[in-house]
């Protein structure tokens, strides 16, 4: 009787990691990163990330969010440990299935990375041209991102005719245009003012909620202390924390 | 259909790269143009002087002068072995009164008059042998020189290997000032698409961010490279076919090469600048992509 229900307890947890980890869209295991240098910029990283959450990354500079992001989008390959990003092996992946993973991820920098010279329309529509969209798949595409991030009657419009918050929203709509599993956040609202950046997070969280896993790295304790979302903290390239509902500080 | 759009996007791109750093691009195409005008002249030149040749080794090969004597018979006989020979074309017999009107003739050529001052110059009887291949003078050479009617051999054989020695030496030179330039081109080609790398920095690192195959990244790239080249090489076809009118009467009266009025010549001409045009663009800027694109993933 005592063994059976060891037996039960040990199937449904193993049924519940499987299917956590099937759930999962982001998934770090004992993740280590040194640079050539020999700078040690991670170790002994484990996170899993569910579909759907909206989970903030925070920490001082220098703390190795920067190479966590990076080697989520496989700028970098992790020098032990795995990390799998939408079912896919980063640590195993080949050189040619980079764009394929690339657009299942979108990203958004602090300093918005637009074209200049190409209006919002076109800096959006760039994205689905150089992954080779038809003119047809482009027309349809690109309005409704503009209107999904409010920049509709602005389509016509360069960079630098734009507030911050603006060009913010024009970077988020291109990241979104292969209707990606993952938005990744990069210090979004860095150049913004608080209401701008209180919009930008609304966007982020109406996304959120048309089911894109949303990570947001950040500085801001104001907004992550609001949202009292799930919180990965990492500190001299460790995870210190990862709590729910938490703050931008440890409370206890 | 996903690859028309594809090949529309590299060579729209590569259009816009080429005008975005017009100078540069320009001044690589002119040395593209520099480059292939050698070229076209070198070929014209080393065709010309082969058909030179050509013509020399068609001509008489082997002139045996007959010894003073030989009766009709005795050279009849001569003529009929000689023809035997392997390797021998045609024998023609030129007396001494016809190799007197040929000298006239070529001294009137000249514009001079032979002037023999009174004196009763004899020329030689010979016998003059074509022969279906050059080399061959020497061993028919050998075979006459052993008749006793033969008093002296003349063969052309100085005269073709000096020829054979000056294309020789046209084409060593040729192609090294050819190859000379041709690192130059290729230089600027590899800057020039280098250039156009780190002026679309921002655009390539975007692409890579949204998921931009590699090789919508790098073919426009090639193309611009392509594209200097090929506008290069159209321009000298263009110069070529140009100054073609005045060279072509020259090529046939000095080189004796009578191909030089086809259409053909031209267009092997206009295919080899084409060619050479497109390769060494495509391969500049294929080693330009491979070292300033690769590196910056």
């Amino acid at each position: 009787m005592a063994l059976d229900s060891m037996t039960a307890t040990l199937l449904r947890r193993s049924v519940a990691r499987e299917l956590e980890q099937a759930s999962s869209v982001i998934s770090m295991t004992d993740l280590g990163m040194t640079y050539p240098n020999g700078k040690v910029a991670l170790s002994d990283v484990n996170v899993s990330i569910a579909a759907g959450e909206f989970v903030f990354l925070v920490g001082p500079s220098g703390a190795g969010k920067s190479t966590f992001i990076r080697l989520l989008i496989r700028e970098h390959v992790p020098t032990s440990g795995s990390v799998v990003v939408a079912g896919r092996d980063l640590a195993r992946m080949r050189r040619r299935h980079i764009p394929g993973l690339r657009r299942r991820i979108g990203i958004v920098f602090q300093d918005f990375r637009l074209l200049p010279n190409k209006s919002v329309y076109e800096n959006v529509a760039f994205a689905l041209e150089v992954t080779g969209s038809s003119r047809a798949e482009i027309r349809r595409r690109v309005p409704q991102l503009l209107n999904l991030v409010g920049l509709h009657e602005h389509a016509q419009h360069l960079p630098t005719q734009l507030s911050g918050g603006e060009q913010q929203r024009t970077a988020i709509a291109r990241a979104l245009v292969h209707d990606p599993a993952i938005l990744i956040a990069d210090e979004p609202t860095g150049n913004l003012d608080p209401v701008t950046s209180w919009e930008i997070i609304q966007l982020l969280i109406q996304i959120n909620e048309l089911g894109t896993t949303v990570l947001m790295a950040t500085h801001n304790q104001e907004i992550v202390n609001a949202m009292r979302r799930r919180v990965l903290a990492l500190e001299n390239g460790t995870l210190v924390r990862d709590e729910q509902s938490a703050a931008y500080e440890r409370e206890y | 259909m996903r690859f028309l759009r594809f090949v529309g996007f590299a060579v729209v791109r590569a259009w816009q790269g080429f005008w975005r750093n017009a100078m540069m691009s320009l001044a690589a195409t002119a040395t593209v143009i520099l480059m292939l005008t050698l070229l076209a002249g070198l070929f014209i030149v080393i065709s010309g002087l082969n058909s030179g040749l050509a013509f020399i080794e068609s001509k008489v090969a082997v002139t045996a002068q007959l010894a003073d004597g030989v009766t009709p018979t005795q050279r009849n006989a001569l003529i009929a072995d000689v023809e035997a020979m392997p390797g021998v074309r045609s024998v023609e017999y030129v007396s001494p009164g016809a190799a007197m009107i040929r000298l006239q003739k070529t001294y009137q050529d000249r514009g001079q008059r032979l002037d023999l001052g009174g004196a009763p110059i004899k020329l030689f009887a010979s016998i003059e042998i074509s022969l279906t291949n050059a080399d061959q003078a020497g061993r028919v050479g050998d075979a006459l020189g052993e008749r006793p009617e033969v008093a002296r051999i003349i063969t052309k054989q100085a005269e073709y290997d000096k020829l054979l020695g000056v294309i020789g030496a046209v084409r060593t030179v040729g192609l090294v000032a050819v190859g000379l330039v041709g690192l130059t081109v290729l230089f600027m080609i590899i800057n020039t698409i280098r250039i156009a790398v780190y002026s679309r920095a921002n655009e390539i690192e975007i692409m890579r961010l949204v998921g931009a195959s590699d090789s919508f990244i790098r073919w426009p790239f090639i193309l611009e490279g392509i594209l200097c080249g090929l506008i290069g090489a159209v321009i000298t076809v263009v110069l070529v076919a140009i100054i073609w009118d005045p060279i072509q009467p020259a090529m046939v009266r000095v080189f004796q090469m009578p191909t030089a009025v086809s259409a053909q010549f031209l267009t092997t001409l206009s295919l080899l600048v084409l060619s050479v045009g497109f390769g060494v663009g495509a391969i500049g800027s294929w080693i330009s992509v491979r070292s300033y694109l690769s590196a910056a993933r």
